[in-house]
């Protein structure tokens, strides 16, 4: 094994005193700017980079990613304890991870999301490790066509599931699509639905709209509902956040499931958004529980956390093999390279041998880093669910505001967010599912623009989708699972045992 | 009070509303078929018009609706605490810039109800815009308004 040498070599590089320091302190300032919504990887980068022009590359590259995992794991503290998703990938980890904190366990609720985040994130360096070349010839395989495929198979594994009125469902996805086309169409450059104010030109981006649905329209539910029924405990709870953690293996089926959607989706272009939903989705549907999802339910925080990380790790790999930076922060961490004085692409693996599996070997040793601090960090984000609501409802319309002014400095994204707001309180109240219409907001124009790029490339037929062994079996599996549950409530009815179904359809909300 | 067929309509006159907006809209893109292959307003258009169909379902539904009540006098009244001075602080950002509203929104909000002691209100509200100011303005370097009354002092 050639590779497992090299990785060896890589953690005699990763592992040094100074190399723990910067880990430590990346991870650190990685939870910082995760926490906050509004800050992100992207800006922690930029404010290391500077930094970083003195030191060796990979001593660089070590800080840098560190900072990265510390933000991964950072952003999914606010959607559990105030449902406020810092960045897309986080939100399918609210559906459930917010129900639980509610309920009194934001420490079962953080300790499992960071368990299960660290699993998934240490599948894909395994990944990275072993596949490294065989993964970068995946991603160049993917055209258009097969773009669209695996959007199309994010929405299909999301679509149909859950117990909303079929029309809200379909309203609250459409609304979404519609927001998501918002401003210059890539494909044609024409600017769309801007109704006439010049401000939308830029969009509206899915922060905005997720400030607003989840964190405004959340308040507003809970301030009518009593909202003082959580009862958390005024201890540190060190034994649950180890309980939380021991009974992961229970659920690992959950873990590795998701994890495999979390690896293929990173190293297919789909990314760590559609494959957090799509892997919420899929359990949802074949979890024994699956019923209870949304209501709290362990695993409903499991899935989408471990294939985020999955994802979002095994996704650093088109960036080091091929040059392609797959998100902000990968973008400004390829700026950092060529600074550094190095080429990201096929050659780096050859040329710069030290430099890549000191990387990789940093990645697993980062990991374990982050998760330790975060996990240390628990109980005092557990302890912020004990601050009385009436100081916590004005803080958290202060930092959605925060979060929805700096995605483009624009203050009419305020003003939306807190329309959005409004919106978010009337769809809760009505039973108008939101996950729907998040999910079109955030990859909905990439899979329109995937659709149309293939549309020209195939002059308008639909056999493009069905053109290679690829895209075909993707696009089978996508209309498999849209029409799966059709089939199995069909096949339930015939046997007799359709009531209980319906009857979960409306649910009256008091 | 606000019955549950009250809301179902007006929040479906608004989805259908919205939809309506974005078929209008989309028409100035073009739909259909061009030598620029799909046209940019054709997905626009079918959601548009996804959106209206299924808004006028949910609309002739909700008129079916029952008339329980489904927020309450008191419901309203609490909703209205929260949101109306959020939508006050929202308001005053362009004029008194980010700090200040947000210092004054947590003051309001925390003294005048008298959930707390007036010096507790007033070092949360001084609090709240110091460490925005540290973490966003100095660490990260992400501006927030100052607003048009700091603008005339000159900052």
């Amino acid at each position: 094994m050639e590779n497992l040498q090299s990785l060896l070599h890589g953690f005699t590089i990763a592992v040094t005193a100074p190399h723990l320091v910067l880990m430590v302190t990346g991870v650190l300032l990685g939870i910082l700017v995760g926490v906050l919504p509004g800050l992100g990887a992207p800006n922690g980068v930029s404010l290391l980079l500077p930094l970083t022009f003195g030191m060796q590359p990979v001593s660089a590259i070590i800080l840098l990613s560190s900072m990265y995992w510390g933000a991964l794991f950072g952003g999914s503290v606010t959607s559990i304890l105030f449902n406020i998703p810092g960045e897309p990938s986080s939100v399918a980890t609210t559906f459930d991870g917010y129900p639980m904190a509610r309920d009194g366990r934001p420490t079962t609720a953080l300790a499992t999301a960071f368990g299960s985040a660290a699993f998934g994130a240490l599948v894909g360096v395994v990944l990275i490790t072993f596949l490294a070349s065989w993964v970068a010839q995946v991603a160049l395989a993917f055209g258009p066509a097969e773009y669209f495929a695996v959007y199309f198979l994010a929405f299909a594994s999301f679509v149909g599931m859950g117990g909303a009125a079929p029309m809200k469902t379909v309203v609250a996805m459409a609304i979404g699509f519609a927001i998501a086309a918002i401003g210059i169409d890539t494909v044609s450059g024409s600017v769309r639905l801007t109704m006439g104010i010049d401000e939308l030109v830029k969009g509206v981006s899915f922060v905005v709209a997720v400030m607003g649905l989840f964190g405004i329209g959340e308040l507003l539910i809970a301030v009518e509902e009593e909202f003082h029924a959580r009862a958390v405990s005024s201890k540190i709870e060190w034994r649950e956040v180890f309980r939380a953690l021991a009974a992961l293996p229970r659920h690992g089926i959950a873990l590795l499931r998701s994890a495999a959607i979390g690896c293929w989706m990173g190293i297919t272009p789909g990314g760590p958004t559609a494959a957090s939903f799509m892997s919420y989705g899929i359990a949802k549907r074949f979890s024994r529980r699956g019923q209870r999802f949304g209501a709290g339910e362990v695993e409903g925080v499991i899935a989408p956390e471990t294939a985020d990380h999955a994802a979002g790790t095994s996704a650093l790999l088109p960036m080091l093999s091929l040059g392609i930076p797959g998100s902000a922060t990968a973008a400004v961490m390829m700026g950092g390279l060529m600074i550094w004085g190095l080429n990201p692409g096929p050659m780096l693996f050859v040329d710069q041998k030290d430099f890549v599996w000191g990387l990789i070997a940093s990645m697993y040793v980062g990991n374990i880093v982050a998760v330790t601090l975060v996990l240390l960090t628990v109980p005092v984000f557990a302890a912020l669910m004990r601050i009385p609501f009436v100081i916590v409802a004005p803080l958290i319309v202060i930092i959605c505001a925060v979060g929805a002014y700096s995605v483009s400095n624009s203050y009419l994204d305020v003003v939306l967010m807190l329309g959005f707001g409004v919106v978010g309180y009337l769809f809760k109240k009505l039973s108008y599912p939101l996950a729907p219409l998040v999910l079109a907001t955030v990859i909905g124009d990439k899979a329109e623009d995937a659709f149309r790029q293939s549309m020209l490339i195939s002059k308008g037929s639909l056999g493009i989708f069905f053109a290679n062994r690829l895209v075909t079996s993707l696009v089978i599996a996508g209309f498999a699972l849209l029409f799966l549950p059709l089939v199995l409530q069909i096949l339930r009815a015939l046997r007799g045992g359709a009531p209980q179904r319906a009857a979960s359809e409306e649910i009256p909300i008091t | 009070m606000i019955s549950r067929r009250a809301l179902e309509i007006l929040t479906a006159t608004l989805t259908g509303v919205f939809g309506l907006a974005v078929v209008i809209s989309s028409l100035d893109n073009g739909i259909g078929w061009s030598s620029d292959g799909v046209d940019a307003g054709t997905f626009p258009f079918l959601t548009g018009v996804i959106i209206v169909a299924a808004s006028l379902y949910n609309l002739a539904r909700g008129a079916l609706a029952g008339t329980a009540v489904a927020v309450s006098r008191s419901d309203l009244k609490r909703g209205a605490a929260l949101f109306l001075p959020a939508a006050a602080f929202v308001g005053f950002i362009p004029w008194l810039g980010f700090y200040l509203a947000s210092a004054g929104y947590m003051f309001g909000v925390l003294a005048l109800p008298k959930h707390l002691t007036l010096p507790r209100s007033l070092a949360i509200a001084v609090a709240t815009p110091l460490f925005l100011y540290v973490v966003f303005e100095r660490l990260f370097e992400v501006t927030l308004p100052h607003g048009a009354l700091a603008a005339a002092f000159g900052y």
